[in-house]
């Protein structure tokens, strides 16, 4: 096999395999990116023509700052700044509005950067519980805001929900949720990991101060990658720009962001995001598409008997868990190959991504897959089922 | 040397990459329909002839 050099085998695996991996799925390059990543390499390569203020996003050639303004434009909000993954989103937003001991409200399935975001600005998190189908609602997060309240005697100081979730993909009531964050005052995080870059998002409408993306799970971008989007009235804070002074040499950096620690994506990553944006911008249209076919997927996969999704039906988002105790977890109990009998009749399929061994809840994802390779990812599923005499209706 | 066999080595390199971006398209079975077989042979036509530069260029 191909080698990089010593050690580091090639990847070949999107060009190989159908990769049904939960997190993988959205963040596959397009061409372009690809080549991006062929000329934009080299470490400071978007230096080249950085001019006074000194500032990735002022950069004009290759066209960064243009595309900061389209972006923006794109999400339906007034600036944004692109960082290295949605954490640092979350970290630049708490850190801007959290003090110790202030609450941040979170989703019950909210990501565990979330978490760690808040931790780290000296906040406690406060999760909003979900209802009977695995989503948050506007209520339950009123409830928590008035839990929160009663207990610290004061507000908290953001509502930070995800969009779509990592556990499930189901799509949670953001409208409403923004609509109770407007009543009580409160900034509210829209977390779209998993949307922005494959489905339509306007932050402005859906009621968000803040929107966060991701690069490489959702933008067709290399990782570390990420969006943070918001709105005039929040700009300033978010992205106040330094006021520091040396106390020997007086030097001061004063178009420095302090949250971005200056410029953010320098290099192959930028420029990847910005070839992949034609795409993304195109691809969004065709979101019902996706869905479309993820929902073929689940009607084909659940025609073998004993298979279960546990992810919200008719489906939402492409990012689905299932559930096949009831089929091939049956299997594994007496395979020698235990539950990694599956891994390998996927593999021997060309099908990789599942959590290898894994045969009772275990998620995947269709995102991007043409008709024909959905078709035979449906079939491979019931042939293996076959092969093993479990019944397919 | 003339710098158009630099640039000429981003040419193949960029064309090798449609080619890479269709067989992340045909995965795993590689069925082309006759407008990707199309795709191929333009890429093909598209590397050789950079080649050919980066030949003339590099080694006469």
């Amino acid at each position: 096999m191909s080698e990089i050099c010593d050690d580091i085998e090639l990847r070949a695996r999107e060009e190989l395999f159908i990769n049904i991996h939960p997190i993988q799925a959205a963040g596959r390059l397009t061409a372009e990116a690809m080549k991006a990543m062929i000329a934009y390499g080299d470490g400071y390569s978007t230096c080249d023509w950085c001019l006074a203020p000194f500032r990735l996003d002022k950069i004009k050639r290759p066209p960064i700052e243009e595309f900061h303004v389209e972006l923006a434009n794109f999400l339906g909000m007034d600036a944004v700044r692109v960082v290295p993954g949605a954490r640092r989103g979350f970290q630049t937003v708490v850190n801007s509005l959290v003090e110790k001991g202030d609450v941040v409200i979170v989703s019950s399935l909210a990501h565990y950067t979330e978490f760690l975001a808040v931790e780290v600005a000296g906040g406690v998190v406060r999760e909003v519980p979900l209802n009977e189908g695995n989503v948050v609602t506007a209520e339950k997060t009123a409830s928590k805001i008035e839990e929160a309240k009663r207990e610290t005697g004061r507000l908290p100081k953001l509502i930070m929900i995800d969009h779509f979730d990592y556990q499930f993909g189901n799509e949670h009531d953001v409208r409403g949720i923004a609509k109770v964050a407007k009543e009580y005052g409160i900034p509210f995080l829209l977390n779209g990991a998993y949307s922005v870059g494959v489905m339509p998002v306007n932050g402005k409408e859906i009621g968000a101060d803040f929107v966060v993306g991701s690069g490489h799970k959702s933008f067709a971008s290399p990782a570390p990658s990420g969006i943070l989007a918001t709105t005039e009235e929040w700009a300033d804070r978010v992205f106040r720009t330094t006021e520091m002074v040396g106390d020997v040499t007086g030097r001061r950096f004063g178009v420095k962001e302090v949250e971005m620690l200056g410029c953010t994506l320098m290099g192959a990553n930028i420029v990847a995001m910005m070839a992949s944006f034609p795409t993304i911008r195109e691809r969004v249209k065709h979101w019902d598409e996706e869905i479309e076919k993820v929902n073929y997927f689940v009607r084909e996969f659940l025609r073998i008997e004993g298979n279960q999704v546990d992810s919200e039906t008719p489906r939402r988002h492409t990012l689905t868990k299932v559930d096949t105790t009831g089929s091939f977890d049956r299997v594994a109990r007496t395979h020698k190959r235990r539950g990694y009998f599956f891994s390998d009749e996927l593999k021997a399929r060309k099908i990789v991504g599942e959590f290898a061994g894994s045969t009772r809840s275990w998620k995947l994802n269709t995102y991007g897959l043409t008709w024909e390779q959905i078709k035979y990812l449906g079939e491979a599923f019931q042939e293996i089922a076959r092969k093993y005499g479990i019944p397919v209706a | 040397m003339n710098e158009r066999a630099v640039y000429e080595t981003f040419e193949a390199l960029f064309a090798l990459t449609d080619l890479r971006q269709l067989f992340r398209e045909t995965k795993p079975l590689f069925n082309f329909s006759e407008k990707q077989r199309e795709e191929v042979r333009r890429v093909l036509e598209r590397v050789r002839r950079s080649l050919e530069t980066i030949e003339k260029e590099t080694l006469k």
